[in-house]
């Protein structure tokens, strides 16, 4: 469709670029990008994408805006807590570019939806905080031959490369498998506010690049970024032979939702601890003879201070130590707020233990509850 | 012979925060094994009991990315740790 004179006004600014120009922005007009994840990375890029006229712009997300977000997640202002996110980012979007369509999905993506949601657009932008949905979408979007303009975050670094169907590697070439609890995540170990807006700004370039065809995406290039030291690298990653899902003998050939470690065993089987009940339980001699108490925070939070007789295994080295827990005493596993203790429940049960236990509320409770002068470290 | 090595963000609990550390080592393995006796545990968090690199952990001698740990490291160099993130 044509340009009207109020778009041509609009988008001055690109009409003026002749690498974009009038063809560019009519492209733009005419595609229809999907922002998975109304969060730190979907915030800029579909502020960016709607401001750029993107025309049709899909957002993903299931949560309601919270207080804790607005740090980061520039989409939302004080008035939208509460709101459903994707209802709140479509006015945003709307009223600042009333020329565009936004489509709200509302939903968690899955196995059984991921292809029907994917289907109706041109190119997909990952910015969930899931890495079982990082995963599912990749697959769906090598399935579907979708371009993918990946990105994620943690405390100070993130990371971004992009996927062309048939030109370069996927996502599962970068990182073939990864389980949540090994690696960063977010809500737990903190992120600078900023640093999505970074990686969210690198996402919508790659999406305007690749709608419009000008410029080279990253594609078999991974960037990463740390802001701490201002610092891009630019490391390059090639298509694996043996990829599950883009190699020569794919082993995925439809979506499949990764197994929650949660769904996988009994949380029944798990002994939740109060404060007090764990001070109890130590403070009997007999009652301590049987427990292990097991920290599974990070080393540096460990050395700031820990329960006497704790020993340190964080949870990412978990799996693969259970074998030093095999005894006859149960291990009590402790963390700061008792989330990565949970796992780790969740971990030993799985791994074969009988009845592990862990310090509800974590830390913070034991500080909160027993002893008001234990410094529990930041996360 | 010392070279760089960069720390992943999910790894710098193990090096007091620091992004950048120094280790000693003509191969791969001898760097990571010179990064185990100053950093204790930060070697499992990359390779297996096999000796193998872990799925969500990618290493880079340089640019060239590390297949074997027998992989020639030189003064000099910069060893790149990627460690995959899942925040958004």
């Amino acid at each position: 469709m044509p340009l009207s004179a109020s778009e041509q006004s609009r988008y001055h600014r690109h009409l003026a670029l002749p690498e974009l120009g009038k063809d560019g922005q009519e492209r733009l007009q005419a595609a229809r990008v999907l922002v998975i994840g109304a969060g730190g990375l979907g915030s800029p890029a579909a502020l960016y994408l709607a401001a750029a006229g993107v025309g049709t712009l899909g957002l993903v997300d299931c949560d309601r805006v919270e207080l804790s977000n607005l740090q980061r997640q520039v989409l939302f202002d004080t008035a939208a807590v509460g709101r459903l996110k994707t209802e709140a980012a479509r006015e945003r979007l709307l009223a600042l570019n009333p020329e565009i369509s936004v489509i709200a999905h509302t939903l968690t993506l899955r196995a059984e939806n991921v292809l029907e949601v994917l289907r109706g657009y041109d190119l997909v932008l990952d910015g969930t905080d899931r890495l079982a949905t990082r995963y599912l979408v990749n697959d769906a979007c090598v399935l579907l031959g979708k371009p993918l303009v990946s990105a994620a975050i943690h405390r100070f670094e993130g990371h971004a490369m992009t996927y062309l169907p048939g030109r370069g590697p996927c996502y599962r070439c970068l990182f073939p498998a990864a389980e949540e609890g090994v690696v960063g995540n977010c809500a737990e170990a903190g992120v600078l506010g900023v640093l999505p807006g970074v990686l969210g700004a690198i996402q919508a370039t790659e999406a305007i690049k690749i709608v419009t065809g000008v410029g080279e995406p990253i594609v078999g290039r991974l960037v990463t970024y740390d802001a701490l030291e201002l610092r891009f690298v630019e490391l390059p990653v090639t298509h694996r032979a043996d990829c599950a899902v883009c190699g020569e003998h794919p082993t995925i050939t439809a979506p499949r939702d990764a197994e929650e470690l949660c769904d996988t065993v009994n949380l029944d089987h798990i002994r939740r601890l109060t404060a007090l009940a764990l001070q109890d339980l130590l403070a009997s001699e007999r009652d301590s003879a049987g427990l292990v108490l097991v920290d599974v925070r990070e080393p540096q939070e460990f050395n700031t201070r820990h329960l006497q007789g704790a020993r340190n295994i964080p949870l990412a080295d978990l799996t693969h130590r259970l074998d030093e827990l095999v005894g006859e005493r149960t291990p009590v596993f402790v963390c700061r707020s008792g989330r990565r203790s949970l796992m780790a429940c969740a971990l030993a049960l799985r791994g074969g233990m009988a009845a592990p236990a862990h310090l509800e509320g974590g830390l913070l409770a034991w500080a909160a509850d027993v002893d008001p002068a234990f410094e529990v470290a930041a996360g | 012979m010392s070279c760089t090595v960069r720390i992943p963000s999910p790894l710098r609990s193990y090096t007091a925060g620091a992004a950048t550390v120094a280790a000693d080592g003509g191969t791969v393995e001898e760097v990571l094994a010179s990064l185990e006796r100053r950093f204790a545990g930060i070697r499992f968090r990359m390779v297996d009991e096999q000796a193998r690199i872990r799925p969500h952990i990618r290493l880079y001698v340089n640019t060239e990315e590390v297949r074997q740990l027998s992989q020639p490291v030189g003064a000099r160099d910069v060893v790149h740790v990627i460690c995959a993130l899942s925040g958004g």
